[in-house]
């Protein structure tokens, strides 16, 4: 029972500025009290509460003795169930509480002892706090403030409250406090919120599960899943995958699920066909207490992507194709007047042919590494591991740089390659990263300098690496040596004739073939490049790796 | 001298090639610019030896050396494929239905005629000196 002292019943109607008849209040005083003699404005208050609605009304119409509620058996018994219903507090004008209904200790968990005498912001969530402010500031100025707050109670747990607070005076007109009736609607608030979420999932494009972790059923399909899953209504609930007609196509989701779980992992994302459609999926594990917990699976319809991804494949590769046909003419031409097969020629002319003979095969390099960056980007780079001895493919590589050596009038020594290197690997892949590192090698050299080619076991792995005695990468460049056209920025790097795609090509394929490549460069003293490759089989997924990196 | 059937739709190239293969004197080159009428020619035509460009208008390389297979006296005729879209897997695939070698475009004009008897001496086949 609430029962608080007020010095007169006048004070209720100045709090309420609508003439309530005194009798109403010494009605209602028999009930809250218990103290003879006593106004009891929290009767009052309760009273203002329930009958909130008219009193306002009747205070913005001003009507006022003509309409106002008359107390009397119905007027307690509704009193009782204000009192029953919403929780009640009133506080002081500093804003201690000074009075609480037994339904508000039960909303909030607390003892009476615990809130008599505190600063009504006790209630409220952190997050919540300044709205006392704005309420003191309506309540000073003799205005009612209703609106949703959110308090928090004992436990910590978030309460959802529909309040009405009205200032109370004193006889003076000297504002004394405030009294609060609450409602709760924290499960409304939230089924609201629940729904205007699903609402919001449902006008998606992509298609949103929610799935037990330890029963795996569905607790939650958005429109699209639903309908991609053949699901009416929410007929999904409760169900696991084998209640549905496209079982076999949930599994494999739900495998990836445990997957997951299994590997301690809270994220993971991989491309697979749904019901004929390609699709990138993302499941992230949301943890709930006690070992339980959801996936949340969104995927993502990517056939558009991948239609446009293949028209791009489509259109470079018939490009480059178209490309080489003519240059196969320009080189062949320039090749056979170099050879003196169409007679002799000045040495001009033979000096001019030389730069557009080498720029031919320039463009050549360029359209190469462009075709191989989009295989590397669509994941359709084609390896072919076998067993190779990895001395020879280092001789191999050697023989197909000679002509740069004999050009740049560098020195080449092969070192750690007394014995065969037996490996699994793709030859040509292997041959194309280090013809590649050899031709840097060879560009950044001084003349008369030296390249050690170096092969040695490392455990695990073999390490093959370049060594040159060029001027080595400047600071600002190492961070961004690997990405494409890095060292097209330079122009004398540019000068030297590369495509500013080799590394990052020799990047992807080494990586493809489960190995890592880095350098060592030292400013004026030269570069080491070097790439590790494991002595086990490339592993099977170190491509998917790879290209779920490149989605992600 | 060895009997070359060369098959490109590409005009220049096919200069080219004729020019880089009369290089050594040692080829004698007949060349056709659609497989259809390579095949034409080769009713009464038997090379010692095929270079077909693989992507051909109409009939492609792989298609026209199908057919010509199917000639009794083709049967053993070694076939080289000219390529731009030079892929291992697709030259493995064209090594394993009998293409004696792939070449890539754009091709070094004066190594053509070397690399050409290399593939024919790598199917078992004798070349006069």
């Amino acid at each position: 029972m609430l029962s608080v002292k007020l010095k007169s019943d006048t004070a209720i109607t100045a709090a309420l500025g609508c003439g309530l008849a005194a009798g109403w209040y010494g009605a209602a005083s028999g009930l809250l009290s218990g103290a003879a003699g006593n106004i009891v404005p929290a009767a009052g208050a309760i009273a203002i509460a329930g009958f909130l609605p008219a009193i306002l009304a009747a205070r913005n119409s001003g009507q006022n003795a003509k309409n106002k509620p008359r107390p009397g058996e119905s007027m307690l018994k509704q009193l009782q169930a204000l009192d029953q219903h919403a929780g009640i507090n009133i506080v002081d004008s500093d804003s201690l509480l000074t009075e609480v209904n037994d339904h508000l200790l039960k909303l909030t968990g607390y003892s009476r002892e615990e809130l008599i005498g505190q600063h009504v912001r006790v209630l409220y969530d952190d997050e919540a706090r300044s709205v006392t402010d704005l309420i003191r500031g309506n309540l000073q100025r003799g205005l009612t403030w209703q609106g949703e707050t959110q308090l928090r109670r004992k436990d910590g747990r978030t309460l959802v409250t529909q309040a009405t607070v009205i200032p109370l005076f004193d006889a003076d007109g000297t504002w004394t406090g405030s009294i609060s009736a609450r409602t709760d609607v924290t499960e409304t608030s939230a089924l609201l919120a629940e729904r205007h979420s699903a609402q919001t999932l449902n006008e998606l494009r992509d298609d949103i599960w929610i799935v037990d972790a330890q029963t795996e059923e569905f607790s939650y399909l958005n429109g699209p899943a639903k309908k991609r899953l053949l699901m009416a209504n929410e007929e999904y609930l409760g169900k696991s995958s084998t209640d549905f007609s496209l079982a076999h196509e949930i599994e494999a989701v739900l495998k990836a699920c445990r997957a997951l779980r299994e590997k301690g992992e809270v994220t993971t994302q991989f491309e697979s066909v749904l019901v004929d459609t390609p699709m990138y999926i993302s499941i992230k594990f949301l943890p709930g207490p006690r070992g339980a917990g959801r996936y949340l699976i969104v995927s993502t319809d990517i056939s558009h992507r991948l239609e446009q991804e293949q028209r791009k494949s489509a259109f470079i590769s018939t490009v480059s194709h178209e490309l080489r046909s003519p240059l196969t003419s320009i080189k062949g031409a320039m090749g056979l007047l170099l050879s003196g097969s169409a007679g002799e020629l000045p040495d001009k002319a033979s000096a001019l042919l030389e730069i557009a003979h080498r720029n031919a095969d320039r463009l050549i390099l360029i359209i190469n590494d462009i075709l191989d960056l989009d295989k590397i980007s669509n994941g359709q780079m084609d390896f072919e591991i076998r067993d190779v001895d990895l001395v020879e493919l280092l001789h191999e590589a050697d023989r197909a740089n000679a002509m740069l050596q004999q050009r740049f009038g560098v020195d080449v020594k092969i070192t750690g390659a007394d014995e065969p290197v037996l490996l699994k690997t793709d030859p040509n892949r292997f041959i194309q990263v280090l013809t590649n590192l050899m031709s840097n090698a060879y560009k950044f050299s001084p003349p008369n300098g030296c390249i050690i080619l170096d092969i040695k076991d490392v455990g695990e792995h073999v390490c093959i690496s370049v060594k040159d005695e060029g001027q080595g990468i400047p600071l600002s460049e190492q961070g961004k040596i690997f990405d494409r056209f890095a060292d097209m920025t330079n122009s004398d790097r540019a000068a030297k004739g590369g495509t500013g795609l080799g590394l990052s090509i020799c990047k992807a394929i080494v990586e493809n073939l489960g190995g890592t490549i880095g350098f060592d460069t030292q400013e004026g003293v030269g570069t080491t490049f070097y790439f590790n490759l494991p002595k086990s089989e490339p592993s099977s997924n170190a491509i998917d790796e790879i290209d779920v990196k490149r989605i992600a | 001298m060895i009997k070359l059937l060369h098959v490109e739709d590409d005009a220049d190239i096919r200069e080219i090639a004729e020019m880089a293969l009369s290089l050594s004197g040692e080829f004698d080159v007949v060349q056709c610019e659609t497989g259809e009428a390579a095949l034409a020619y080769v009713e009464n035509y038997t090379p010692d030896i095929v270079l077909l460009d693989m992507m051909m208008p109409g009939m492609t390389g792989r298609q026209t050396l199908e057919k010509m297979r199917e000639k009794p006296e083709f049967a053993n005729v070694p076939a080289i494929f000219m390529t731009a879209r030079a892929q291992h897997a697709e030259i493995d695939e064209l090594l394993q239905i009998g293409a004696a070698d792939v070449i890539s475009k754009p091709f070094d004009p004066i190594s053509l005629g070397d690399q050409i008897k290399a593939a024919m001496q790598k199917a078992g086949m004798t070349i006069a000196a």
